[in-house]
This record gives C-alpha cells, sequence and structure tokens, in this order.
C-alpha cells in the first residue's frame, strides 16, 4: 500500500511538473502566448535593454533600416503583429547572431562582413526568425524545466534531497545561452528547413543559403581559432550546410534560383564592412580584414578608408614584401583623401622601418600637422627626435 | 566530538580556501623572468598563476597588479599578432592594447592615454583605459610595457572604475618606480 502512495504521489508530481513542449508556431496575429512564455519575454526584455545601455550596439541608421525591411519581406505581416522582430548589430569581429523569444535578433558585424549579398542576409534571418515563430526559446526551457522537475520528483521518491537549482538562472541569459550553444540539433534543422521556405517565398535565391556556411567555414578553417559561438563552430557549420544542400537537392532545377541583390547588401555594408575590418586587423585576423578591404575597393576603387585599412594590414603582418605593399595603400589613401591623417603615420611608420629616414620624418610631421592633439603625439614626437639624433 | 568534528572541518576548508594566496610585502626577486619590484604591504598573491605574478588587496574582482614577461615567439592570448624584436614602442603598446580589445569579455574596451615612458629604466609606454566587464562592471587599467631584446616586460593595475581605481593607484606607482629589469637568466 505504502509503496503504491510513493508512486502516485512521484506521477502526480511528475505531471504537474511537466508543461507541454509542443506548441504551435506562431503564424497568425492573434496567438495567446502562455505565462511561462510571457515571463520569458519580460527577460528578453531586460537583456535587450542591458545590451542597448551596455554600448555594444553598432549604430548605423541606414543599416538598421535596410536589415529590417529584408527581415519584413521574410514573414507575413501577421506574424509581425504576434512577434514584432527587430534586428540590431552588436560591433564584434566574431562569427555570430542570436534571437530572443520576442523578435529582437542580434547579429556580429563580423558575420555581416563575411556575407556576399541579400540572399545569404536572408538565410540566416529566416533561421533566426523562425527560432522566434517556432517558439523554441519557451520550448527548450519547457524541455530543461520538465528534467530538472522529473530530476527533482525521483529525489523526493527515493529519500534524497531534492534540489531544483539554476532554475531561476535559466530565465535569464537567454541570449547569451542561445548564441553560445544555439538549440537542440532539432530546433536548428527545424530553423533551417522553415527558414528555406520563407526564404524562397521571398523570392531570394536559395542556393545562396549553403554558400554563406560555405564561407564561415573556410574561415574558421583559415583562421584555426575555435571560435565561442554557435556560427563559428566547425561541427554546426557542417550542420547547416548539409541540411541546406539536401533541401536545394528536393528542388525541382527550375526552382533553384531567385534574387540575390548584391549591389543593395554592399551598399548596405560599406561602413560596417571597413570598421569590422579594423576589428579583425585588432585580433591579427589579418586574412578576413584583407578580403573586406578588398572586396570594398572591388566595387569602388576609389575608396581612401579600404587602402589605409590594406595599409594598416600590410605594415602589421610584416611579412615579406609587406612593407612595400604597405607604403602604396597608404600613398593611394593619402592621394584619395590628404585631410585623413591616419596613413600620414602608417606611412612614416613604414618609411621609418624601411630606413628612409627622410621621408618618415616628412609623413610623420604631416601626421601630427593632421591631428595636433593625437593621442599618440608623444610617440610621434620621440621618434622625430630619434631621427634628428635628438634622443630625451 | 561531532563539535570537535565541525570546528576542524571548518579549519581545514579555510585553510584549503585561504591556500591559493600568499600575504606579501617587501623585495621581490624573479631570477627566472629578470624582474624585481617591491611588493606593497598587506596585499595577497596568487600562487595559483604561475605565468603571471598577481596581487590584489580587496579581491581580484575590485583591484589588481599584474607583472608579466613574455617572449616574442609566444602567442598572446585574444589577438594572434605577435611582438618583434624591433619593434618601436608603440607598436609595443598596440599589440597589447589590441590583445585586451579582443577579448570577448571585455566591452567597451577606450583608450584613454597612451604615451611614451621609461619602464625599469628602458624606453616604453604607459597606457590608460577603461572597459567593463560581463556584469557591466566599469573597471580602469593603467599598463607600463617595454621590449627589451626578445622579451616584454609589463606591469598593470586593473580596478573597478568607481573608488577603487583612485584609492590604490598611488601603490601602484610606487611598485612601478621600484621595478627592475635584469633580464631573464
Amino acid at each position: 500500500m505504502r509503496r503504491h502512495i510513493l508512486i502516485f504521489v512521484a506521477l502526480v508530481l511528475a505531471i504537474s511538473g511537466c508543461a507541454t513542449t509542443r506548441l504551435a508556431p506562431v503564424s497568425s496575429g492573434d496567438v495567446a502566448f502562455e505565462q511561462d512564455e510571457k515571463r520569458l519575454w519580460a527577460r528578453a526584455k531586460e537583456e535587450t535593454d542591458a545590451l542597448k545601455n551596455g554600448g555594444v550596439l553598432y549604430e548605423d541608421h541606414a543599416l538598421n533600416r535596410y536589415l529590417n525591411q529584408v527581415a519584413r519581406k521574410l514573414v507575413p505581416a501577421d506574424t509581425f503583429r504576434s512577434i514584432p522582430f527587430v534586428i540590431h548589430v552588436i560591433r564584434n569581429p566574431h562569427l555570430n547572431a542570436f534571437t530572443m523569444p520576442d523578435g529582437a535578433i542580434y547579429i556580429h558585424t563580423g558575420l555581416l562582413a563575411r556575407m556576399e549579398n541579400e540572399a545569404q542576409l536572408a538565410t540566416l534571418l529566416a533561421h533566426e526568425m523562425t527560432h522566434a515563430t517556432h517558439r523554441h526559446a519557451i520550448r527548450e526551457f519547457r524541455s530543461t524545466r520538465n528534467k530538472a522537475a522529473f530530476f527533482a520528483t525521483m529525489s523526493f521518491t527515493i529519500g534524497s534531497v531534492p534540489v531544483v537549482g539554476g532554475l531561476t538562472n535559466l530565465m535569464g541569459s537567454l541570449g547569451s545561452r542561445a548564441a553560445i550553444s544555439g538549440y537542440s540539433q532539432a530546433m536548428e534543422t527545424e530553423a533551417d528547413t522553415e527558414g528555406f521556405h520563407l526564404l524562397r517565398r521571398a523570392g531570394d535565391d536559395p542556393t545562396e543559403a549553403p554558400k554563406l556556411f560555405d564561407h564561415l567555414l573556410d574561415d574558421t578553417k583559415e583562421e584555426g581559432v575555435a571560435e565561442p559561438f554557435f556560427f563559428g563552430t566547425h561541427p554546426r557549420l557542417s550542420e547547416r550546410i548539409g541540411n541546406y544542400t539536401r533541401l536545394i537537392k528536393d528542388l525541382p532545377p527550375a526552382a533553384r534560383k531567385g534574387a540575390r541583390h548584391p549591389e543593395a547588401f554592399l551598399d548596405a555594408t560599406r561602413r560596417l564592412l571597413l570598421e569590422n575590418a579594423h576589428l579583425d586587423i585588432k585580433a591579427g585576423r589579418f586574412g578576413p580584414a584583407e578580403r573586406a578591404a578588398k572586396k570594398s575597393l572591388a566595387s569602388r576603387p576609389k575608396t581612401a578608408g579600404a587602402h589605409l585599412v590594406l595599409g594598416d594590414i600590410y605594415r602589421q603582418r610584416n611579412a615579406e614584401g609587406d612593407m612595400d605593399l604597405a607604403k602604396t595603400h597608404y600613398t593611394r589613401a593619402i592621394g584619395l583623401d590628404a585631410t585623413n591623417p591616419a596613413p600620414h603615420k602608417g606611412l612614416g611608420l613604414v618609411h621609418y622601418r624601411l630606413g628612409d629616414k627622410a621621408a618618415a620624418k616628412k609623413a610623420l610631421r604631416a601626421y601630427l600637422t593632421g591631428a595636433p592633439s593625437a593621442p599618440d603625439r608623444g610617440y610621434v614626437e620621440e621618434t622625430i627626435r630619434q631621427i634628428d639624433g635628438r634622443t630625451q | 566530538m561531532r563539535r570537535r568534528a565541525v570546528v576542524v572541518g571548518l579549519l581545514l576548508c579555510i585553510l584549503a580556501g585561504c591556500g591559493h594566496w600568499l600575504r606579501v610585502g617587501g623585495p621581490y626577486t624573479s631570477t627566472a623572468d629578470g624582474i624585481s619590484l617591491e611588493f606593497p604591504d598587506g596585499w595577497m598573491r596568487s600562487n595559483t598563476e604561475k605565468d603571471v605574478v598577481l596581487i590584489t588587496r580587496d579581491g581580484v574582482l575590485l583591484q589588481y597588479m599584474m607583472v608579466q614577461t613574455f617572449h616574442v615567439n609566444d602567442a598572446l592570448r585574444f589577438t594572434k599578432k605577435k611582438f618583434r624584436r624591433d619593434m618601436l614602442p608603440q607598436e609595443v603598446a598596440e599589440v597589447i592594447l589590441d590583445n585586451k580589445a579582443s577579448n570577448p569579455s571585455t566591452l567597451t574596451f577606450k583608450v584613454e592615454e597612451n604615451v611614451p615612458a621609461k619602464v625599469g629604466g628602458r624606453p616604453g609606454f604607459r597606457v590608460s583605459y577603461t572597459f567593463k566587464n560581463k556584469d557591466g562592471l566599469r573597471l580602469k587599467g593603467l599598463y607600463y610595457g617595454t621590449l627589451v631584446d626578445d622579451r616584454f616586460y609589463g606591469i598593470s593595475y586593473t580596478a573597478a572604475a568607481r573608488h577603487y581605481f583612485d584609492l590604490d593607484r598611488k601603490t601602484f606607482e610606487n611598485v612601478f618606480r621600484t621595478f627592475r629589469i635584469d633580464q631573464a637568466s
């Protein structure tokens, strides 16, 4: 009898602790979200506010407008009424993007800089938006909570101390959890599949979908660095490539085409491309920075900023022949925009390294004239003193 | 008997916890790293950090001083850039700052000052900067560094920008004045 009571108690506790993880996707404007889901949204809002106040967002109104326009064409207006998607950009060279359950989507500058066209951007957005429309955050939260409830119930039944630690913490750090490890493999596959349908419905070229992840995979291989984020890890990228390749194979040949809009994408991301290249240079990732600058120059050969980026890359990489390349690009940057002091300093340092002290002094003086209150004025003056044979 | 066991257990826990930190003060020399300096009184040194000298008074979350040396071929933690023997002090400072700026746990990294300075009597740099950690705490740092032949020597102070940084800045400057480079053996 006592055994039956214990089993009954265990069953009641297990059932009451288990919330369903089968939730209908959001496809209309009149979805009734459940209580725990609303709490999750409230937490997401707090995290969004923290990110806004943390000074990590990349501010470019034209880019934000463009990204949100691309997002809007991917899902029906009804869905937007339930989940008001807003796309934000984070200033960070790592390959990453993540979605909050309330539709706030964050993309790192590093990931945008690796894309080639709008169809690739739409692939990523459609994947991320599916996480929100298919309510992956609450489903995963409930799944984890059910497991915890199950273990707590079992612990109670067998007489040990029930410990359900960390449930409150689970509600927090939503973005960071999804950003670092992504969702379960099944949910990520669902995001690939449903996202692929959104992409096709919007008229974007579906064959671009795996190319985005191919580029990312090449990048991570080249850099030989294990990125800490979902879109920078080899197995996860290989999964994406495999899924999208299978989805394309299932399409009739006539359906394997669509819009790519490379010009519109490049126009919107032009400033970001070079600013992210500077972040890549800081991280010593000269390959991606060089590709970004060359991509910028390919469409607009007279971009002084791109020549400055290339000058900085070659000066700091310092491989064989790099100093001459740096000199060429700094000189071009000055020729296109003599008012920017930065290439004058770079050129001065290159001349100094090549032993042309007179040219170094001239360039460094031009730098100080253009930037009289430069924070590194002390160094430059010291270098000029050394050239003159006067050390302090 | 039971009470005594509890007391012994507590003592063991406290000792195990304190085992990572040793009270310091007075002269310190590392012949392996080729450096010497004078520790401030009342600070604690971590003995779990093998590659750096790390001391704090109130805990590393609030303030710490650190002495580091690298060989030019050593890989830095957050940037793939490396030092070169022939670098100018400002180029060395650039590598150190870029390593700090590339730390994913460091948010809104901002350089406030970057100037030439003598470090252990050698031409080097002094940089000051602010940043936020992942918990949103604003921290301030001061870093002196120099490259001597194929070795980099750095001595830094990091503390919570509010209250703590100013509180021990003078202590750090006093430690810095005693910092000598005798070159690694």
